[in-house]
């Protein structure tokens, strides 16, 4: 069987780091207390509607969406509420988070399962389910699922282009059945024809397998393994040939794109009625012994999991503690954050694991540019910066900037590249630069 | 608890550094220092050895003088060093390459910013620095040393102690097709493709040896040190704009091969175009700025007073790259845009700028 193999312009080629390619998804073992953020999802956080001394089940709504674009928050331990809390979040924020102190019993509240959905109750579904966007971004999916525009494509993100993270290769290899499944029950509720699963050519065992499954209407496409193959327009490009125009959406294009995680929490909370508690997460990096996938209980802290997997690796190796991958993700000042929906991926790196090197002047080597899939030219919008003119960086587009940091991995002198875009944006968006 | 670094994604960054690039570079330089030792013995060798020299030490010296960050440690000052060392003729007195050394480090390197702010390549301009200061000296080859004949690769040593440069003068390949132009005849007139190929022809210590230079580019366009759209732009043109400059001869195809393999365009596509401050990055720039080339290069070549041309072409497009490195591309998914009339509007705002600043 053959596969045409697609790609965008330009991008990078990290070392892929797979480290935890063949470790089967396993129970993550549930901690004492969970802290269950209430803003695990793009938009307003939601309202709780549970009370301290409240008794919850696993599964249970225990904050409600706040508005059109939010999410409903599910307990993952069944227990007692303790208190609501304030603490940091991931990305460096926070967040009111609600503590619930675990009876370890699991009792389980769930949803009727649905056997021929109808598109509304499917939708219907997702929303009570609490489903966001898994990959990372978190947006939540029944908003994605009623778009203004006239849809025509399903694009699932199978890409999986971030070195390290393993999570959606393994639901591809282990829950292949129930990803399909969810992707036809996302193609239902959107009303479309055909979906595409888009996976790299490094992961040729997933596409194999999906491949001997779909049905016609779905096509796997192998992906040339570059990154950010899986960034949301360089996918659609690479899949449909279709170019999203400058601040809009993929709708703009009739494409929706769903992460693998997300079709198969859609077929697990339609088909068994199970709400979005846990996810699939990889642990991985240097610094903890016990790497792999697991399932991992929402509001698990990440103290916790560190205990559980460093195994017999002394503590000070561990020098760098990144939520996400390591070309995206967030690095840690300490381990009092707890996982949400979006925590596809924890890392402990050691020293020799990320980049250490000092900054030191531009040559003008010209490889951000190169690199860059937006088409954009960071060395000069950097230089801007440095300049406090966000005028020019406007001018040069900074706006279009995906941070997806292939310019500041492909610097030779370790420039901060895509830190400066950043900067720039928040600037731009501060000052009102139109 | 362990205290973790906290910093900025991404996380990870390539391996590559700008010390391994300029290491890469070096490397990559080997073959024509080789290819010069092997055709005109231990001489130019030792000029590159006091070449890098004055290099590095000017470098060292004006950052210490300055109290700035010492960055001899990044190679580029070697790379400066080998690089004229390579352009100079054969056979020249000691204190050419280190006059040179020293104009290209201090006055365009180091004086505008150090690496990656020099405003045209310092080799380039040192080498023209240079033959305005001893044209004689920058403007007499030698032939290759001919072992049957009783020299040895120490050869030109007696004869640098006190040169008489006129009495080891011999023509260039450049030389014959500027009088082959007067005269109209044929420009290759004994000269064999597999010669100049090779090297065995009067040129520059590094620039003759077609051979070793490719050997040198292969490996750097493999490393992708460089930009393979300047040299293939640079000497694609070349060869185009020759063969419309000389259509009108009979000698046409003659004049495209000398003109390729006979003076310094090689080693000026591969090693000198493709400086990285001084040449633009985006694709219509690097069109613009390869097809320049090439264009100025015959033009100098076959209408100026000098025999060659390669680096007056190199200089003046290295000048042009800041106004060439306005064309920025259009971004992914951006609506289109029209280049040039962008190009012109900063042209226009640059002098606004300008004339605000100073009031």
């Amino acid at each position: 069987m053959t596969f045409p193999l697609r790609t965008f312009r330009r991008g990078i080629h990290p070392p892929a780091n797979k480290f935890t390619k063949d470790a089967p998804l396993q129970e993550f073992p549930t901690p004492d207390t969970v802290f269950i953020s209430l803003s695990q999802h793009i938009g307003a956080p939601a309202t709780p509607t549970v009370a301290v001394g409240d008794h919850v089940d696993v599964g249970q709504v225990i904050a409600s969406a706040s508005g059109f674009v939010s999410a409903n928050v599910i307990s993952s331990v069944s227990g007692t509420v303790k208190a609501f809390c304030t603490l940091p979040t991931a990305n460096g924020g926070e967040a009111t988070h609600i503590e619930i102190e675990n009876d370890h019993l699991f009792t389980e509240q769930r949803l009727s399962a649905l056997n021929d959905p109808t598109k509304e109750e499917i939708i219907e579904r997702i929303k009570a389910a609490g489903i966001v966007g898994m990959g990372g971004a978190t947006f939540p999916t029944h908003v994605k699922l009623m778009p203004k525009d006239p849809i025509d494509t399903l694009i699932i993100n199978g890409a999986e282009c971030e070195p390290y993270i393993t999570c959606d290769y393994r639901l591809f290899m282990e829950e292949a059945v129930r990803v399909i499944d969810g992707v036809k029950l996302l193609m239902k509720a959107l009303d479309v024809k055909h979906a595409y699963i888009g996976i790299e050519a490094n992961k040729l065992p997933a596409i194999k397998r999906l491949a001997k499954l779909v049905p016609p209407e779905i096509d796997v496409m192998k992906l040339k393994t570059k990154y950010p193959q899986g960034a949301e327009k360089q996918l659609i490009f690479a899949i449909t040939h279709r170019t999203v125009p400058t601040g809009a959406l993929p709708a703009k294009v009739g494409c929706v794109v769903c992460n693998t995680h997300t079709a198969y929490c859609v077929a697990k909370a339609v088909r068994d009625g199970e709400t979005c508690y846990k996810r699939a997460m990889t642990v991985s990096g240097g610094g903890v012994e016990m790497r792999g996938n697991f399932w991992v209980r929402n509001g698990t802290p990440y103290q916790f999991i560190y205990d559980t997997c460093r195994g017999n690796v002394i503590e000070d190796v561990t020098r760098k503690v990144i939520s996400g991958g390591p070309m995206m993700g967030f690095a840690q000042a300490d381990l009092n954050v707890a996982t949400t929906k979006g925590s596809s991926c924890l890392l402990f790196l050691t020293d020799k694991e990320f980049n250490t090197s000092p900054t030191t002047p531009c040559i003008s080597c010209g490889k951000c540019i190169l690199n860059c899939p937006m088409s954009l030219v960071p060395r000069e919008i950097e230089r801007a910066e440095q300049k406090e003119d966000f005028e020019t960086t406007f001018k040069l587009g900074v706006l279009n900037c995906i941070e997806c940091g292939a310019c500041s991995y492909s610097c030779p002198a370790k420039r901060p590249l895509v830190q400066a875009m950043r900067l720039a944006k928040k600037e731009i968006k501060a000052r009102g630069i139109k | 608890m362990a205290k973790f670094i906290v910093s900025s994604s991404p996380h990870i960054s390539t391996t590559f550094t700008t010390r391994r690039m300029m290491l890469d570079v070096i490397i990559a330089l080997v073959p024509a220092t080789i290819a010069s030792v092997l055709l005109y013995g231990f001489y130019p060798l030792c000029m590159m050895v006091l070449c890098v020299g004055s290099c590095v030490f000017a470098e060292w010296l004006f950052n210490l003088i300055t109290k700035k960050y010492q960055s001899v440690g990044d190679l580029s000052a070697v790379v400066t060093g080998m690089i004229l060392s390579l352009n100079l003729p054969p056979v020249v007195p000691f204190y050419v390459p280190m006059v040179g050394g020293f104009f290209a480090i201090v006055v365009v390197k180091m004086l505008f910013g150090g690496i990656g702010k020099n405003f045209a390549n310092p080799a380039i301009t040192a080498r023209i620095f240079l033959m305005l200061c001893w044209t004689t000296v920058m403007t007499s080859f030698v032939q290759p040393i001919d072992l049957s004949n009783g020299m040895n690769l120490f050869s030109f040593f007696d004869r640098a102690v006190d040169i008489d440069i006129s009495a080891i003068t011999s023509a260039t390949p450049l030389a014959g097709v500027k009088s082959s132009i007067a005269a109209g005849t044929n420009p290759a007139e004994g000269l064999s493709a597999l010669d100049m190929f090779l090297g065995r022809i009067g040129g520059s210590a590094g620039e003759v040896s077609t051979i070793a230079i490719l050997i040198g580019g292969i490996y750097l366009l493999i490393r992708k040190v460089i930009d393979w759209r300047i040299p293939a732009l640079y000497i694609g043109s070349t060869v185009v704009f020759t063969a419309i400059f000389f259509s009108g001869s009979e000698y046409v195809g003659q004049y495209v091969w000398t003109y390729l393999l006979g003076g310094g365009l090689m080693f000026g596509a591969f090693f000198m175009a493709t400086d990285y401050a001084t040449s633009p990055k985006t694709c219509l720039a690097v069109v613009i700025y390869g097809v320049g080339l090439g264009f100025l290069t015959v033009v100098f070549r076959k209408f100026g007073t000098m025999n060659e041309g390669v680096s007056f072409a190199i200089l003046l497009m290295n000048v042009l790259t800041p106004l060439l490195e306005k064309i920025t591309p259009r971004a992914f998914g951006a609506p289109k845009k029209n280049n040039l009339a962008k190009l012109m509007k900063h042209k226009r705002k640059d002098v606004a700028l300008e004339g605000g600043k100073n009031d």
